[in-house]
């Protein structure tokens, strides 16, 4: 009797959490209700709103992010007087949340380097779509075109997911790579070194942006090269970093942060932005399309954009090392001046994720 | 009696079932009914469940984890033994050691342990700038390099539970064996040995089901040369975009799969037997005293061992901790890491105070729920007991990053909010989860201790009308002391370094020490890391150690009276 009392409580639970999941679906649809009410909210409505009736804040703002969480809270509260708090993970640990908490979702802002997946989250309605910020004004041609037609995010900085960078004390600059698609000659066999875009957040933008540039057979065929060559593979950019300093590969296509912080510790790494422009990875904001304080995360996304706040970021530190996306904020001093990134189309990346992680994932073990 | 048990047995299922049944479920289930909804109910997706015979990567992660967990549970098992048994049966200098040593090797995440590794062997780590030794970084990051390098992380737990067998010793049985004429190597192969299969095969199960789901060291060392697992393949899974939960749903019952075969293969071997043989002639194991020369001998075998299970990965981390450079090679020494890890207001007093106080109480239901899960698998007979074992087994293969999405699906519930259920995003969400994770182990030990009772104590006492508290109070608990302590220190310290939760579940503004090591290690502060681990680990051990003597001091007064 009592056992089946126990199993009834399970399928109690189970009755429940299918219950939820037909009521997500309800949630979806109506999300684009919400995103039409939200169309005609615009930051300088919800400004001149806080002059009249400043939103009444119940509980803090809660961002979902995977840098800068030790200053963002701070410089909002600051400049707002509102109360951010921060869930800081990597971007598989923060997309893997989101979906999870689908049907319940606890988060109002995200903000990270994902631009492909956060992209995808606009496809059910999970994201506020349609509305501009008024900092969105301040956005470089650049970065303007990295908008999507549904405004489901807005960038607040490119870095590059992969610049070249050689042990200089085994490659001198006659001998180095100048350009990704050198990778593949034989005098760098068994010792080039790169994240797993199935693993590593700012590895999928890289691998999407050399598919994208060299169109996907050419892309593939270039990675198969690689492989046959020995390309290491290492789940992360710090395991990338770690082979590096110790011998292990000579040549990588390194997250830029990371490689100048290589070069600053006295490291014997030489950086070379390739001549074609580096893969880039974008930092974009967004916000949750059934958020309850909507005018205080438009608030927030704002924020972001403005120039004054970037320039913050930028002097922060390590995590500083980006492109800003807006016009008026200088980039760190050490960046390479000329610097140039490319970033695959945004649809183009968000579509062929699935497909490009799993081939890289397949090919990596053949 | 049997409705008792059956109510007790039933009880103890519902609550496993909430704790690590429900949540992989919801996880399994995203295979046919994707986001749990119902009108995207597909059954054709059962396919998938066949992908493993298609695709490459899945096909080489299920074959790798496969022979990996095999390979380690052999000689992990073989080394355990042997280091329990010396442990037990001979009196040396550095005997304690191989204790201490195998504590901390049990407590401390398998990441931090991959990554001292890595500064010894990697090509200008440790082993070869400093120390001029040729060709580790070629073993490491090897098939036979990484089993070693596995079997040194994983045998600790196989070692506390055969230890903890080998106390008793069944005096009577083996003086019989001997006057029959067998030697004592015969005696302890066919007396001592078959007496303490349980223990042989928890601990077995035990380095299998570590082995299987262990994601820390796969991603540090594994991938190197493209070694994929399954819990690095679920973990890209998860990472793909959309999110499919599903692969890491059929991943997942990989696993399932590999502890189901595993759990009838154990089955199949011990059958119904009986291993209980505390009774009026057993004796407690009391170290045999051994000529100098023997006992020198052991003590720099176990100080040799020592240095290279515990020493070479903590001390390759307590060397990084004195430097700023990424690698041995450019080593510059400084405090400067630990004087950031120590600031009073700094945020890893903040992470370890978190962590202390979840271990804590994960440690102390843990025991309970575990007690009462060991109680149920040896004396009752309730029908469902291997389901039960089933469940814990799985609570430590299947990686935590899957059961902590499991949790967000099933406390995250908005019909939860009115009854104050809806845990997600609170402190207790990783409580519950710490005492799944912890209940493996506490009940694994437990067992191996329990399967030597013999019911009859308990149902005699019972005949003198002794209610079940008197009946534990009495008979069981001053037996099993030991291995109480053992598991409950376990589950303690595991607790406190439980990575793959708390990343996937920890609350705003509540980070957590192993959350706190991470995220600066992947912010390229490796010594800083390497300070925080250290430091924090020292204090972790202290307060093991604190604790270790509190609980057993009781027990060293009676030893004391007895004598």
């Amino acid at each position: 009797m009592k056992k089946i009392l126990s199993f009834g409580l399970a399928a109690c639970m189970m009755a429940g959490l299918t219950a939820c999941g037909s009521s997500q679906t309800a949630a979806t649809t109506a999300a684009p209700e919400t995103t039409a009410a939200a169309e005609t909210t615009t930051v300088s409505d919800s400004q001149e709103a806080s002059s009249d009736s400043a939103p009444v804040q119940t509980e803090p703002l809660l961002v979902y992010l995977n840098d800068f969480d030790g200053v963002i809270g701070d410089m909002f509260k600051e400049a707002t007087g509102y109360d951010v708090e921060v869930v800081v993970g990597n971007g598989a640990e923060t997309m893997s949340r989101i979906e999870a908490e689908k049907s319940n979702p606890q988060w109002d802002v995200v903000w990270i380097d994902s631009m492909y997946d956060v992209y995808n989250l606009s496809q059910d309605g999970s994201l506020l779509t349609g509305w501009e910020p008024e900092n969105a004004a301040n956005l470089t041609e650049f970065s303007k075109g990295l908008v999507p037609d549904n405004q489901c995010f807005y960038p607040t900085g490119t870095h590059a997911a992969g610049v070249l960078v050689y042990r200089n004390d085994v490659y001198d600059e006659s001998t180095a790579p100048k350009t990704i698609a050198e990778l593949t000659d034989e005098r760098f066999a068994g010792q080039v070194g790169m994240a797993d875009p199935g693993v590593a957040a700012p590895a999928y933008p890289l691998a999407a942006q050399i598919m994208y540039s060299m169109g996907m057979e050419q892309g593939q065929e270039f990675f198969s090269t690689l492989f046959s060559q020995g390309l290491k593979v290492y789940p992360k950019n710090p395991q990338v970093v770690q082979a590096l300093a110790s011998g292990e590969i000579s040549v990588a296509l390194l997250q830029e942060s990371n490689a100048y912080e290589m070069v600053s510790s006295g490291e014997p790494i030489t950086i070379v932005w390739p001549e074609e422009g580096a893969p880039g990875s974008t930092r974009v904001a967004a916000i949750n399309a059934s958020s309850d304080q909507m005018e205080i995360a438009q608030m927030f996304v704002n924020f972001l954009l403005d120039p004054d706040t970037q320039q913050a970021l930028v002097n922060t530190g390590d995590e500083g090392f980006f492109e800003p996306s807006v016009e008026g904020v200088s980039a760190k001093e050490e960046r390479d001046p000329n610097a140039s990134l490319a970033v695959a189309d945004v649809k183009w990346g968000a579509e062929n994720e699935a497909d490009i992680k799993a081939w890289f994932a397949d090919m990596s073990v053949q | 009696m049997k409705l008792r048990e059956n109510a007790a047995g039933s009880l103890i299922l519902a609550i496993l079932v909430i704790l690590v049944l429900l949540p992989l479920l919801t996880v399994l289930i995203q295979v046919v009914c994707p986001g749990l909804s119902l009108n995207e109910l597909d059954l054709g997706n059962l396919s998938l469940v066949l992908d493993v015979f298609v695709r490459p990567l899945w096909k080489r992660a299920f074959l790798n984890s496969a022979s990996l967990s095999l390979y380690t549970t052999a000689a992990g098992l073989i080394l355990a033994g042997f280091l329990a048994h010396i442990r037990v049966k001979y009196q040396f200098p550095l005997a304690k050691l191989l204790d201490v040593v195998s504590w901390i090797l049990m407590i401390m995440p398998s990441f931090i342990l991959a990554q001292g590794w890595v500064f010894f062997a990697s090509g200008n780590g440790i082993a070869k700038s400093w120390l001029h030794i040729e060709g580790m970084n070629n073993f490491l990051f090897s098939f036979p390099g990484l089993v070693t390098v596995m079997v040194l992380c994983k045998y600790p737990m196989a070692y506390v539970a055969i230890k903890s067998a080998l106390e008793w010793y069944p005096a009577r049985l083996v003086h019989a064996a001997r006057l029959n004429g067998a030697s004592p190597f015969k005696a302890w192969t066919s007396v001592q040995l078959p007496l303490c299969m349980p223990a042989y095969f928890s601990a077995a199960m035990l380095i299998f089901m570590d082995t299987v789901g262990d994601y820390g060291m796969s991603s540090t060392i594994t991938a190197v040369y493209s070694f994929p697992t399954l819990p690095y393949t679920i973990y890209s899974a998860i990472c793909t975009s959309p999110v499919r939960f599903d692969m890491a749903g059929v991943l997942s019952l990989y696993l399932v799969v590999m502890i189901v075969i595993a759990m009838i293969l154990q089955f199949y071997m011990m059958g119904r037997k009986r291993f209980d043989f505390l009774d009026s002639g057993t004796e407690q194991v009391v170290a045999r005293k051994v000529s100098k020369p023997v006992s020198g001998l052991l003590s720099a075998a176990a100080g040799i061992f020592s240095l290279i299970a515990l020493g070479i990965p903590i001390g390759s981390s307590f060397i990084m901790s004195f430097s700023n450079s990424f690698s041995i090679e450019r080593f510059t020494f400084t405090l400067d890491n630990y004087k950031s890890v120590l600031q009073p207001d700094g945020a890893l007093l903040a992470g370890v105070r978190n962590s202390l106080s979840l271990a804590a109480v994960a440690a102390v239901v843990g025991l309970v729920l575990g007690f009462a899960v060991a109680y149920t698998l040896t004396y009752s007979q309730f029908k469902l007991k291997r389901l039960i074992d089933m469940m814990t087994l799985i609570a430590m293969a299947v990686p935590g990053v899957v059961l902590g999405i499991g949790y967000i699906f099933v406390w995250n519930q908005k019909w939860l909010q009115p009854l104050g259920l809806n845990l997600y995003g609170k402190p207790e969400i990783l409580i519950l989860a710490s005492v799944a994770s912890a209940v493996p182990l506490i009940n694994r030990v437990l067992v191996g201790g329990m399967s030597k009772v013999p019911q009859e104590l308990m149902v005699a006492s019972q005949v003198q009308g002794a209610r079940l508290g008197r009946r534990l109070k009495t008979i069981l608990l001053p037996l099993l002391h030991s291995s109480m302590v053992s598991a409950v220190l376990a589950a303690f310290g595991g607790s406190v370094f439980n990575l793959a939760i708390t990343t996937i579940l920890y609350p705003p503004n509540f980070s957590t020490l192993p959350v706190y090591i991470s995220d600066s290690y992947n912010d390229l502060n490796f010594g800083y890391a390497a300070a925080a681990t250290i430091v924090g680990g020292a204090f972790i051990i202290g307060i093991m150690l604190l604790l270790e003597f509190i609980l057993n001091f009781g027990k060293r007064n009676k030893n004391a009276d007895n004598t």
